[in-house]
């Protein structure tokens, strides 16, 4: 899951072999870290972990090196790095024991990771609030589950089908951010997100509260998503299906998000996010920039909800409330803004915690919202503070 | 007579009751450098507001090459070839050097989102190129922003701010420079550096023109070809800086009317 | 006059005086932190549960004595005591904010809510379920051909009463001219000899107590109190606050007048207007933005370059 750290190649000198150890021991102690966490049942083992978490990165706070090596390392050690992480994330559902809910938490935490890194163009990387991005993620749900319950559309023809819905209502949404700014933006953006929940929960043909069941799965090449797949002896539940596709979606997103940082488009989005006035007086024409974060948004969020909607088979308003929106903002704002790693890890964790912190039952909401403040007042920047763009230079 | 780069006829501006510029026409030639002065408050900088498209003006017009540009958009205005610096420099404070000044490039560069997402090799080629050139536009303004072009221009000390901004504005290729109070926050060795920045940039780019507000008098001795002085939003003078500096209306307007007669 | 037209005037009055009461807090808060306290609902909501769990504890123990005003004692409470925690949270969280992005303390403030309801759920008895919640006035008087519940007039009354109030101190009274000192600028304030640390927990505790108002409103108006009817009361407070005008009280109070307005417009006339009430209050929401960025009597902003 290191697929993305942006090459920051620092001035180290270090040899490969330590190098290429500290890829392969990141990696796969992540990986193995991960996996105990996602099969763990045990109270103490989890806890155990979310200490040895928080020491991790309290350490790397107290001594940036660490992190300025593992950083270069993985830089220098790119292809080894990429070649690696791909191995590990195929393999990955291999070590969850046959168990579907641990594979369940992992497809549910890539499609947050998805709606995360939508959502970061634009709070990340242009500052724009958006209070939405549940919305879009709901529009896009629903219209590929309208298309294929009501017309028999394939699943693959729903997903361009809903992103272009999507993106048109991003982009309508985006309007107001022509002239609204700051708080005020954030208003018409939370406006937004309920009159679409509202709507969704009252119009008969979108189900109302009841929602729209029995969405087909996909299948393909006569694979059909809700049968197991059996390769070689083994065998992996039908949920596999779907985080194959889901990580083909993030790996999608991240090639997204990575190719948009790295051109005029992200550069101009920072420079929004410094200082839009600054910024129109450097040619940047500040609304059409707006419109399109909110255009990119939208239209991940929509494949991020097609597929939601195809795994579930089941979709209410109650996916895509307010709360759902605020959630992805947190990761954003916790993982690190325009770090494309950062807003996984948000993803991640924030899906994660509240799943296995079920053991606290009643109190895990509280315990969520506890370490969301914590974790603001104690690393304002985020887990992976932002990373500076070195123009394929050394520095 | 050749027509002026940059010319605003009787533009005015009215905020509610308050006019804060008032019938201004200004005209900048080619390879000129004309500096404004005036007292805190006279609408100095609300006339680059009014250029730059900041602001629309209430009345009256402005040409860039005898074409009117009034009522246009900032970034429009950019692409045509006026750049300016603000009187707070406004960099790109959590972006590197080297960013402001590749940002500054944008009307240069023409990578939108479908070739990034699509052509990612031409996105970033052009990038790369982009940060070349800054790179080199960094080294021709100060060797030492160049080294530094990693570092986060938040962590600049003042006199260096203003020198980004500067290369922040060349990188737009302008033919027309505004700059707002360059020399504030300088001592007189920076400000020594700066009129000589100017002038090495004007050597290296003909037909470039400077528009300057000022408060540094040995600035606004030394530098500009002409001066023009701006109170109560109108224009009191305008000429040679010795000619200027002697009207009475001037030294009313900067000393007061008593001091003036004194 | 039509009596059922007065009943729907009386209504929309009584809701726009709950909606004021919850959005001047967002106004003031705004006006002199310069900060969006979005779990504002959820600390003004927690009022009403401090004040039935004082009535619980004080029935139990000298009902005999207090008899009836056992409740008013128990609103005084639990008004005092959301006043402080306004305090309290500001001192624990929101502080910490004070430097940082807007949209950080907005994330924030929003986690702090989410805390707010779940402590409710956690530590009031079976929190998870509706409380009933008394009617502050039964009985009502006759004018006109027109029935005035005695509840409505005691809304309409108290918050008159407190908007003059909160008015006549922000003008007139030493605290008051200190909370706009500082709201103008916190630096000079200071030079002035004025903390602004204590005009800060002042603001709190007004911002909470007149909040704690509104939701005590707002559940006798309903009958019933929910851990979490914060979020929506909070969300509409809000959303008035900022079509009127952040910042500014007279705005707050006129854009809970509108969505009071719209809301019962919908509520009669639409069919099916109970459920899609929300649909038409958020839609002129974004109408209005979209008519005035800054909101209705927000100033716009010219910023200086």
């Amino acid at each position: 899951m290191h697929l993305n750290s942006s090459p920051n190649r620092v001035q180290f000198a270090g040899n490969a072999k330590l190098e290429m150890l500290i890829v392969v021991a990141v990696e796969l102690l992540c990986a193995f870290l991960l996996g105990t966490f996602l099969l763990s049942d045990s109270t103490a083992i989890i806890v155990a972990l979310l200490c040895l978490m928080g020491g991790v990165f309290a350490l790397l706070q107290i001594r940036p090196q660490i992190e300025k090596s593992i950083v270069s390392a993985f830089a220098n050690q790119r292809i080894l790095a990429l070649v690696l992480g791909f191995v590990v994330i195929v393999a990955y559902p291999f070590f969850m024991q046959g168990s579907s809910y641990a594979i369940h938490l992992l497809i549910i935490s890539l499609l947050y990771a998805v709606l995360a890194l939508a959502l970061n163009f634009q709070l990340g990387s242009a500052n724009i609030p958006n209070f939405a991005t549940g919305a879009s993620y709901g529009i896009g749900a629903y219209t590929s589950a309208l298309l294929a319950i009501n017309f028999g559309i394939s699943f693959w023809l729903t997903l361009p089908a809903a992103a272009l819905v999507a993106t048109l209502f991003g982009f309508l949404l985006g309007f107001p951010s022509m002239r609204t700014k700051d708080s005020y933006l954030a208003l018409v953006t939370i406006a937004f997100g309920i009159v679409v929940h509202q709507l969704l929960n009252n119009f008969s043909w979108t189900g109302g509260p009841n929602g729209l069941v029995g969405i087909p799965a996909p299948s393909l090449f006569g694979h059909s998503f809700i049968r197991p797949i059996e390769i070689l002896g083994y065998k992996l539940p039908s949920q596999a299906n779907f985080y194959y596709l889901t990580i083909l979606l993030v790996i999608f997103s991240i090639l997204f998000a990575k190719r948009l940082h790295e051109s005029r488009v992200g550069l101009a989005w920072n420079a929004l996010r410094a200082d839009p006035l600054a910024a129109q007086c450097q040619g940047i024409n500040v609304v059409w920039y707006k419109m399109l974060a909110f255009g990119v948004d939208a239209f991940l969020a929509a494949f991020a909800g097609t597929i939601y909607a195809f795994y579930v088979s089941y979709i209410s308003p109650d996916n895509f409330t307010f709360l759902v929106s605020v959630t992805i903002m947190t990761m954003v704002i916790v993982g690190g803004m325009d770090n494309t790693l950062g807003v996984i890890v948000g993803a991640f964790l924030l899906t994660l915690l509240p799943e296995k912190l079920r053991i606290f039952s009643d109190y895990r909401l509280l315990f969520v919202g506890v370490v969301v403040i914590l974790f603001l007042v104690l690393r304002p920047k985020g887990l992976f503070p932002q990373r500076i763009r070195n123009y394929g230079q050394r520095k | 007579m050749t027509q002026p780069v940059l010319e605003t006829r009787s533009v005015t501006i009215q905020f509610g009751g308050l006019v804060a510029v008032n019938n201004v026409d200004l005209t900048l030639n080619s390879s000129e450098i004309l500096c404004i002065i005036g007292p805190n408050g006279a609408g100095k900088s609300t006339l680059f507001n009014l250029i730059s498209g900041l602001y629309r003006p209430t009345q009256g017009s402005v040409f860039l090459d005898g074409r009117d540009i009034t009522g246009w958009k900032p970034h429009k205005i950019v692409s045509l070839g006026i750049a300016r610096t603000f009187q707070s420099s406004r960099l790109f404070n959590d972006l590197t050097l080297i960013d402001n000044v590749v940002i500054g490039m944008h009307t240069q560069t023409s990578t939108g989102v479908l070739r990034s997402l699509l052509l990612p090799g031409r996105a970033k080629a052009e990038l790369s190129a982009a940060a070349k050139k800054a790179g080199e536009l960094l080294h021709s303004i100060s060797p030492e922003l160049f080294e530094k072009r990693y570092m986060l221009a938040e962590e600049l000390p003042q006199a260096d701010r203003r020198r980004l901004e500067i290369a922040r504005a060349l990188a737009s290729k302008p033919r027309v420079i505004m700059l707002d109070e360059p020399s504030s926050g300088m001592d007189d060795r920076d400000t020594d550096a700066l009129m000589a920045d100017v002038r090495r940039v004007m050597s290296e780019r003909p037909g470039l023109s400077f528009l300057i507000i000022e408060h540094d008098m040995r600035l606004v001795a030394e530098l500009p070809d002409r001066v023009m002085v701006i109170d109560y939003g109108s224009k009191i003078a305008e000429g040679d800086y010795q000619e200027v500096r002697l009207s009475p209306r001037v030294q009313e307007a900067y000393l007061g009317q008593k001091a003036a007669n004194a | 006059m039509d009596a059922l037209f007065a009943q729907y005037i009386l209504n929309w009055l009584v809701l726009g005086c709950i909606y004021t009461l919850i959005a001047l807090g967002f106004s003031l808060l705004f006006g002199v932190l310069n900060v969006i306290h979005f779990s504002h609902g959820d600390v003004s909501m927690t009022a009403p549960f401090f004040a039935l769990a004082f009535v619980q504890i004080v029935v139990a123990a000298l009902a005999t004595v207090l008899g009836t005003w056992s409740i008013y004692l128990g609103l005084a409470v639990g008004i005092l005591l959301t006043g402080m925690l306004g305090i309290i949270l500001d001192w624990l969280v929101i502080r910490r904010f004070r430097a940082a992005p807007a949209m950080m303390a907005l994330v924030a403030t929003v986690a702090l809510g989410s805390v707010l309801r779940e402590l409710i759920r956690a530590l009031y008895p079976q929190g998870s379920n509706p409380k009933s919640f008394p009617s502050l006035a039964s009985g009502s008087i006759e004018l006109g051909g027109v029935t005035i519940p005695n509840f409505s007039v005691l809304v309409i009354f108290i918050s008159v009463a407190m908007v003059a109030a909160l008015f006549w101190m922000m003008s007139h009274s030493a605290i008051g001219i200190r909370i706009r000192a500082v709201a103008e600028d916190r630096d000079i304030a200071r030079l002035m000899a004025i903390s602004p640390d204590r005009i800060f927990a002042v603001t709190f505790f007004l911002a909470s107590a007149v909040g704690a108002i509104g939701a005590i409103f707002f559940a006798s108006h309903a009958g019933v109190v929910r851990f979490d009817f914060g979020v929506q009361l909070g969300l509409i407070g809000f959303s008035a606050a900022v079509i009127g005008g952040l910042g500014s009280m007279q705005g707050a109070i006129l854009g809970s007048l509108l969505i009071a307005g719209i809301d019962s417009i919908v509520q009669i006339t639409v069919p099916d207007g109970a459920s899609y009430r929300l649909v038409f209050i958020f839609a002129l929401v974004i109408l209005t933005l979209v008519l005035k960025p800054s909101g209705i009597l927000g100033k716009p902003v010219f910023e200086k370059v």
